[in-house]
């Protein structure tokens, strides 16, 4: 970082448990609802869900730069909207329309064209052969908020800045010239070009509603219970428990060092079969894969959920699983009450 | 009077923040190397000022795209005589500017006082441009009437991007200093 930033008073944060993601994507169109319905975003997913191992969205965002796997900058792309995030598609609505029984001229709906990449088109498609060692699992991806964010050094006109409340990353869309550097700079390719207004725009972590003491839209809708918010100092939230009581949930790509705040449990797995069908022991994810995501933290990560599972299997008491499970789910949550002032 | 100028790719190691200086380090070389400056006054009429450059691939349209970057011209002037040039002034000297989009059709007006501080504006209503691309050259004809700062020092620095080499911001060609029109 060059730019000298301050250390927020306090970082607002998120843990996803990777092993309860249904791929529903309910939280992508919470997301897009709320914030990007308009045309220069329409390709844009603040937070989008992808099928791993997959090519991801923008597709292979993690080939096309920003940091090097030593957290040195390196020069990144601007996705293409055709090939690599996917212009949304149009459909073929007033041929539809017009459909008309009775002389029997039938159009179906569908996309105008022959798409061929969009978000989420490997969906479930994953890897390996049925039945030895297929598998596949949903990543979610926002922003990750960093302590040092890759964005926030590339702009020249510091339109980009980390709020000294929270430590949410924003762009000051007014000051912004579109000159996208930022998108080229974060290795996790989470900021978009808002090609009508031509100015950069990013996840703003439900902003608004985290100063009225509500969690993100993504969080709040989530049917798997997944997703905790909290403060990332706050040793009675779930963020602290599980990242740095337990140590279960670790950052994507922690190599690029931009001190992600968005942390993940990683996947666990069933085992492979043998040609026999016989279970071998190792899990259909390798973990090699995962190190890859997940760095070197993951076998420790992992090795305590399946400890603390197989405690809970014998009927032994563990915090551990007690906050994954998500009884409540009001408890994964944990923000302060309002501190907006309402005018 | 005509004059032909040689750019250079203005240094990219001064850009602010972390990432221009270092991804784009290797950006030595000008994508526009010359430019032909043609500067007249009328007194009534004000400024007419002309610039060709060669432009083999032009972009005049970055609509519905999210990675395309317009060509682009600008004229700067300093508005206090020792205003440096390549930072595009600095604190307390500041210079001023007419940027004109290749995918626009009125110009802006540009106010700076250092890398990073620009603030852009609609251009006053005495200014205007009139583009033309044919065979590979641009000709660009700015008609600016009034502007004080360039009527008191008669100096002009040159900066062109080019579209279709991600030209923007501080990637861009320039002149290798203040040019004298008077
Ligand atoms: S994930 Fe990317 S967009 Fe978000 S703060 Fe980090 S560098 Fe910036
Ligand atoms: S809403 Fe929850 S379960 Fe559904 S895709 Fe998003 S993170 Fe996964």
């Amino acid at each position: 970082m060059k730019y000298a930033i301050e250390k927020p008073a306090r970082q607002v944060a998120m843990v996803m448990d990777l092993n309860k993601c249904l791929g529903c994507q309910t939280c992508t169109v919470a997301c897009k609802k709320m914030w990007n319905t308009d045309g220069g975003t329409d390709y844009s997913y603040w937070n989008n869900v992808e099928t791993l191992p997959g090519k991801g969205f923008p597709k292979q965002w993690d080939e096309i730069g920003g940091r090097t796997d030593q957290g040195a900058v390196k020069r990144g792309k601007i996705p293409n909207l055709d090939s690599e995030y996917g212009r949304a598609w149009s459909f073929n609505h007033k041929a539809v329309i017009a459909t008309d029984a009775a002389s029997g001229k039938k159009e179906w709906l569908k996309p105008k064209g022959k798409p061929d990449w969009g978000p989420n088109w490997d969906e479930d498609e994953g890897t390996g052969t049925y039945p030895e060692d297929n598998h596949y699992f949903y990543m979610p991806r926002l922003c990750n908020h960093c302590t040092e964010p890759a964005c926030l050094d590339a702009c020249p006109r510091q339109s980009i800045y980390k709020r000294e409340q929270d430590g949410i990353v924003l762009v000051d869309q007014d000051k912004c010239h579109g000159y996208r550097f930022c998108v080229e700079a974060c290795p996790y390719k989470k900021v978009y070009y808002d090609y009508q207004r031509q100015v950069a725009a990013k996840c703003i972590f439900c902003m608004p509603r985290i100063e009225e003491g509500v969690a993100p839209a993504c969080a709040r809708q989530c049917p798997g219970r997944l997703r905790f918010v909290g403060y990332r100092e706050d040793q009675e939230g779930p963020i602290w428990k599980l990242v740095d009581k337990w140590k279960v949930a670790i950052p994507l790509h922690p190599e690029y060092g931009l001190g992600a705040n968005v942390f993940y449990v990683p996947p666990m797995s069933p085992e492979k079969f043998d040609s026999q069908g016989n279970g071998t022991g190792e899990p259909r994810i390798p973990t090699a894969y995962l190190e890859q995501l997940f760095g070197p933290d993951v076998h420790k990560a992992l090795a305590t959920v399946n400890a603390e599972r197989d405690k809970r299997k014998r009927g032994e008491p563990s915090e551990l699983m007690d906050i994954l499970v998500a009884y409540d789910w009001n408890e994964n949550f944990k923000l302060d009450g309002a501190v907006r002032e309402v005018i | 009077m005509k004059q032909t100028l040689q750019l250079i790719a203005a240094p990219t190691v001064m850009q602010p923040g972390g990432y221009v200086p270092e991804a784009y380090k290797d950006r030595t070389q000008a994508s526009t190397p010359t430019v032909e400056l043609t500067a007249e006054k009328a007194a009534a009429r004000g400024w007419r000022i002309e610039l060709q450059w060669a432009c083999p691939q032009p972009v005049s349209s970055i609509a519905n795209e999210t990675d395309l970057f317009p060509d682009a011209a600008a004229l700067m002037v300093p508005v206090v005589a020792d205003a440096p040039w390549i930072t595009m002034g600095q604190e307390d000297k500041p210079v001023e500017a007419a940027l004109w989009r290749a995918d626009r059709e009125a110009l802006y007006q540009l106010q700076a006082e250092g890398l990073g501080t620009m603030h852009r504006n609609d251009a006053p209503a005495g200014w205007s441009a009139q583009s033309q691309w044919a065979d590979g050259v641009y000709r660009l004809v700015f008609q600016l009437k009034p502007w004080a700062a360039l009527d008191q020092h008669g100096l002009l620095g040159i900066a062109l991007w080019r579209g279709a080499e991600s030209d923007r911001g501080g990637l861009k060609s320039v002149s290798s200093g203040w040019v004298s029109v008077s």
